[in-house]
């Protein structure tokens, strides 16, 4: 499986004097789901764009199967990409769309050296085409014009009409940013299901930590032109590197810390066994425990004790927040505490994960200003994926 | 609200009567059979069968759509891809662009005509040395030294004011199209060629189609600018129809425009049905049904994609670029061929069988072009641009241009129809030794009177100021006639240059238009007031007032008694006349009796040749099959005894002419 295929080496993008990636050095595997997540802003889109070839780097190479590529324009790279808003062509039916890229003919290079254009058959076209609305279950719509589509539909067309081509590589800009939530959750099930039957490699770029956790074998954790982490969902999750990652991936608190041994940590002066080491003697870090992790007790058993300021039902579980010593904690449980009442919390020691500090501490991981947080997040979707994500945790 | 509904509708229909009737006032008197645009004398067809024998209107018609055809296509690829440009700037550049884009269409059409006038003349002064130089090194092309106004700058200027409305179109197109569409075809393999063909055209293809309609409109339409630009030897069809109003709105110009206006009309609608059509298959794809296609339609498009239909597909097109090619060849070749003469008359001045007969015997292409009076004549001479054989000035305006060395001396050995020429009109003050000119036509000035408006014998130009007739006297519009007639009447020249006759005769005109004695100031709007019997007098033309006669047989045409001016139209040569040795052969030609017989009969001015003068009234017996009425003769050809109390007008001294402009302005009717 993992061969590699692509690799960025040093590569720095600027655009009138906004850098928005900074020394990136990173390859994709073969046949691998990988997905650049991160919020707006990151560099995602522009690291996609330029492994399609939109863009060159301003610093930095970009190797394909080994070859440098950075000129290299997009028609004669092994690459194809779903755009955001699809970017199907309106002029054009399901059918014609899909077969827009094989109508195209192809420089084909010989072993003999030889360079000459081919273009495919109409029968291989039409089987192409055909073939490949079946994958996408999209039999029957060959007729239909683009605008009579759903979104899902559309989506589906766009995917089609990039594998059709037979890339190496395809690359997902932000592909389910425009479906609701249910059809994304479907979707989401199918590009997985296209992945491992074209077997070729995805590369996908989301803001959704969910989608990038659901779908990916690896997720690259991107924030200001930065690669802050590269790892499997689990590890991404678990053992997040930074407070960014942390907060970024599902709900954390994050409390400063002090290491005062291999696997004892020490938070609001009290010191709790932990699976953590490596650390010096005394080194101030971050602690990131999960709101999922934390068992409420009685006032009495608690290892902490604090107040419940605020509780709101979620279904399976309940968003409850607690004032320990004025830092406020969000904790997911399924036992119901009032508002006013005193609590004692159980962690045990996998519940810890303790990170070096980084320029991200201190700025996340309170829940002081829960409320106003939420609120903040006015796109709606984004509230649903949220709320959908910390509900399937649990 | 029932009464308000009844207000409304009344308005409207209102609006819609002010906007249509003038059209179809104009529709009816196209099949008006006389030739009057205000008497009804019965339905023909007449003017659309004349107006298919005028060479005039069919030439400047192909000259018409051979521009616009061109310029729309040339502004419509340029224009397109001007837009793709300016789309992608930046925005900080792209709507400066944008407004500097809609400047052109909000600038003054004269502007725009006038500053592309200076340019190529600027141009053509600096391509002398260019061509001279590049003749100097190579052998291979001989570039002209000396360019002219013509097809060409008129082709370029219809271009670029075409472009403007192209990119107006096609910018929001672009704006709408998805920004991911190119590079989504890149993705796909197509290079940026590739994806402009199959991606950003069929996207934009609406904004270029209804951009190229509008500049086709735009470029038919056009007259400002091209009479800027079109030179001498080419002339659009707007021009035509403007040089053929400036004596009178012939019911040939109201042909033209019904024929125009159908075209336009049909086109609207074309595009009316088209745009329903589409609006009625988006909202079918738009709702989820799928779209029923033709199966008719389908299978013929599943054929064009046979090796078949292919080679039938590329066989059409080779045959529309031939069509297209030839049709431009054919009128390239139509308007330009050679060898030619190009000749400047006045409108409506000429038999124009008689431009066919020349051309067949001489095989000499004439570019008959005409121009709107003396005046606009000397500009178009002084500016330069004019490349004009032979012209057609009066009297006055000839002895201007031999002053001021704008004339070629004649060789009359090239001419033995001189010979025929009366000597009554030979060795005119204008040219005194006969070196420039060989005469035309001639014809006095007097007044058009309406018999059942006045109860008494006119023959004095007193007429003109009697309060009497307050409210029913036309004021000629131009300041050396209606000065010029105040002057006989009260007994000086018509050429004094002592100012207090002219002040004399100006306190004259401002006393009576100061007793409300004119109705108004008028040129060309002379001949449907006095056929519509809107005015009692009129100062005009001799020849004219006997076409104003078939219209309405209550005017009357009198040489008052003390006297008025008589003119003479003759046809001199441009100094470095291009094509002298066919100008010779031009003037002979019209100069034979035959010529001065059938151009005496169409447009009624007196010939110069004598034998022509006296052989009309037979001739005109022996074609119509009656007798041609002495009293009509006598006024078209004016006996010696009335010339002799008239006067031809000369060049008058600058200061002179500046007296008389002061006081017409004075005067400020």
């Amino acid at each position: 499986m993992s061969k590699e295929l692509i690799r960025l080496k040093d590569v720095t993008m600027t655009f009138d004097d906004v850098t928005v990636l900074k020394d990136i050095n990173i390859y994709f595997n073969d046949k691998e789901f990988l997905t650049l997540l991160g919020p707006s802003g990151c560099g995602k889109t522009t690291m996609l764009r330029i492994i399609g070839g939109f863009q060159t780097p301003t610093t930095g190479d970009v190797f394909f199967d080994g070859e440098r590529i950075n000129d290299v324009p997009p028609y004669r790279r092994q690459v194809n990409t779903v755009f955001q808003k699809y970017a199907l062509f309106p002029h054009l039916n399901v059918y014609e769309n899909v077969a827009f890229g094989l109508r195209i003919p192809r420089e084909t290079t010989y072993e003999n050296g030889k360079t000459e254009k081919v273009k495919l058959s109409r029968d291989e076209i039409d089987s192409r085409v055909r073939e490949m609305l079946e994958v996408v279950s999209l039999k029957g719509f060959e007729r239909r014009s683009i605008a009579s589509l759903s979104g899902g539909q559309q989506q589906r067309v766009a995917i089609a009409r990039a594998l059709v081509n037979r890339p190496k590589v395809l690359l997902l800009d932000e592909p389910l940013g425009a479906l609701d939530m249910r059809l994304r959750k479907d979707m989401q099930q199918e590009l997985k299901r296209i992945q491992q039957q074209m077997g070729i490699t995805f590369i996908n770029v989301t803001h959704d930590q969910e989608e990038a956790l659901a779908m990916s074998d690896t997720v690259v954790v991107m924030n200001e032109g930065v690669i802050q982490q590269i790892g499997t969902p689990e590890d991404i999750y678990n053992e997040p590197k930074n407070a960014f990652v942390a907060d970024f991936i599902g709900e954390s608190n994050i409390v400063d810390g002090i290491m005062r041994a291999d696997r004892v940590v020490e938070i609001f002066n009290r010191r709790f066994a932990c699976l953590d080491g490596g650390f010096e003697k005394d080194e101030p870090v971050d602690v990131v425990i999960r709101p999922e992790d934390v068992d409420i007790v009685s006032e009495a058993e608690g290892q902490l004790r604090g107040t419940v300021t605020s509780v709101t039902f979620k279904g399976v579980h309940y968003d409850t927040i607690v004032d320990f010593y004025g830092f406020k904690w969000l904790i997911q449980t399924t036992d119901y505490c009032p508002v006013g009442s005193r609590i004692g919390i159980r962690i045990d020691p996998d519940g810890f994960h303790v990170m070096k500090k980084s320029k991200y501490s201190g700025l996340y991981g309170d829940y002081s200003s829960y409320s106003e947080e939420y609120d903040e997040i006015n796109d709606p979707t984004l509230l649903d994926v949220e709320e959908e994500g910390a509900g399937d945790e649990e | 609200m029932k009464k308000n509904r009844f207000g409304s509708r009344f308005l409207i229909g209102l609006c819609f009567l002010f906007l249509y009737l003038p059209i179809f006032l104009l529709i009816f008197f196209s099949f008006n059979k006389g030739d009057s645009s205000a008497v009804w004398k019965g339905f023909s067809l007449r003017w659309y069968a004349e107006l298919f024998r005028n060479r005039l209107v069919l030439e400047s018609l192909a000259t018409t759509l051979l521009v616009s055809l061109l310029a729309t296509a040339i502004a419509t690829v340029a224009g397109t891809f001007a837009a793709i440009g300016i789309y992608s700037l930046t925005k900080k550049w792209r709507d400066p662009v944008l407004v500097v884009n809609d400047l052109p269409m909000m600038n003054a059409d004269i502007v725009t005509g006038v500053s592309l006038l200076l340019l190529f003349v600027a141009f053509f002064r600096g391509w002398g040395a260019i061509a001279a130089w590049l003749n100097s090194w190579q052998s291979l092309i001989q570039f002209p030294t000396r360019l002219t106004l013509g097809l060409g700058t008129l082709l370029i200027a219809h271009v670029s004011f075409n472009i403007p409305y192209v990119i107006l179109n096609v910018a929001p197109r672009l704006r709408q199209m998805d920004a991911n569409l190119v590079e989504a075809a890149q993705d796909l393999g197509c290079t940026w060629i590739q994806a402009f063909f199959k991606v950003i055209l069929p996207e934009i293809k609406p904004g270029i189609v209804s951009g190229a309609l509008i500049a086709f409109t735009m470029s038919v339409d056009d007259f400002v600018i091209s009479y800027f630009t079109a030179g001498s030897a080419t002339q659009t069809l707007s021009m035509t129809i403007y040089s053929m109003t400036k004596k009178r709105v012939t019911p040939v110009v109201n042909a033209v425009s019904t024929l125009i206006f159908l075209a336009v009309l049909i086109l609207l609608i074309i595009n009316n049905i088209r745009e329903a059509r589409q609006d009625k298959l988006a909202a079918k794809r738009a709702s989820f049904e799928p779209v029923r296609v033709d199966p008719r339609a389908e299978r013929f498009r599943a054929w064009l994609g046979t090796p078949r239909g292919k080679l039938a597909r590329r066989v059409a097109a080779a045959a529309l670029c031939v069509v297209f090619v030839s049709t431009t060849v054919f009128l390239t070749a139509f308007t330009t061929s050679r060898p030619v003469v190009n000749v400047c008359s006045w409108g409506e001045y000429i038999d124009e069988d008689l431009i066919d007969e020349f051309e067949a015997e001489t095989g000499i292409r004439v570019n008959y072009q005409t121009a709107e009076s003396n005046e606009a004549l000397y500009s178009l001479l002084s500016n330069g641009g004019a490349d004009y054989d032979v012209v057609v000035p009066s009297d006055y305006m000839i002895s201007q241009l031999i002053e001021e060395g704008r004339l070629e001396e004649l060789d009359y050995s090239q001419i033995p129809n001189f010979e025929k020429i009366d000597d009554r009109f030979k060795n005119l003050p204008y040219d005194p030794e006969n070196k420039y000119t060989v005469p035309y036509t001639w014809g006095t000035v007097g007044i058009i009177y309406n018999e059942t408006m006045v109860d008494e014998e006119i023959d004095s130009w007193a007429a003109l100021y009697d309060s009497k007739y307050a409210g029913q006297v036309l004021l000629i519009n131009n300041s050396r006639d209606a000065f010029g007639i105040a002057l006989k009447y009260l007994g000086y020249s018509v050429n004094t240059t002592d100012a207090g006759e002219i002040t004399q005769a100006y306190e004259l005109v401002r006393d009576a238009y100061e007793r409300g004695v004119f109705q108004g100031k008028v040129m060309d709007e002379v001949f449907q007031t006095m056929e519509g019997g809107n005015a009692a007098f009129a100062t005009y033309y001799a020849g004219d007032y006997l076409s104003m006669l078939e219209n309405n047989e209550d005017l009357r045409f009198v040489v008052p008694k003390e006297g008025s001016n008589w003119f003479v139209d003759a046809m001199c040569v441009l100094k470095d006349a291009p094509n002298y040795d066919n100008a010779m052969k031009w003037i002979n030609f019209i100069a034979s009796t035959d010529s001065n017989l059938r151009n005496m009969d169409y447009i009624w001015y007196a010939s110069p040749n004598k034998e022509a003068l006296e052989m009309y009234p037979e001739w005109y017996e022996e074609q119509y099959g009656e007798a041609l009425d002495p009293e009509i003769y006598e006024i078209m050809a004016a006996p010696q005894e009335v010339l002799d109390r008239c006067e031809m007008y000369v060049c008058l001294p600058k200061a002179t002419r500046a007296l008389y402009n002061d006081l017409w302005i004075k005067l400020g009717l």
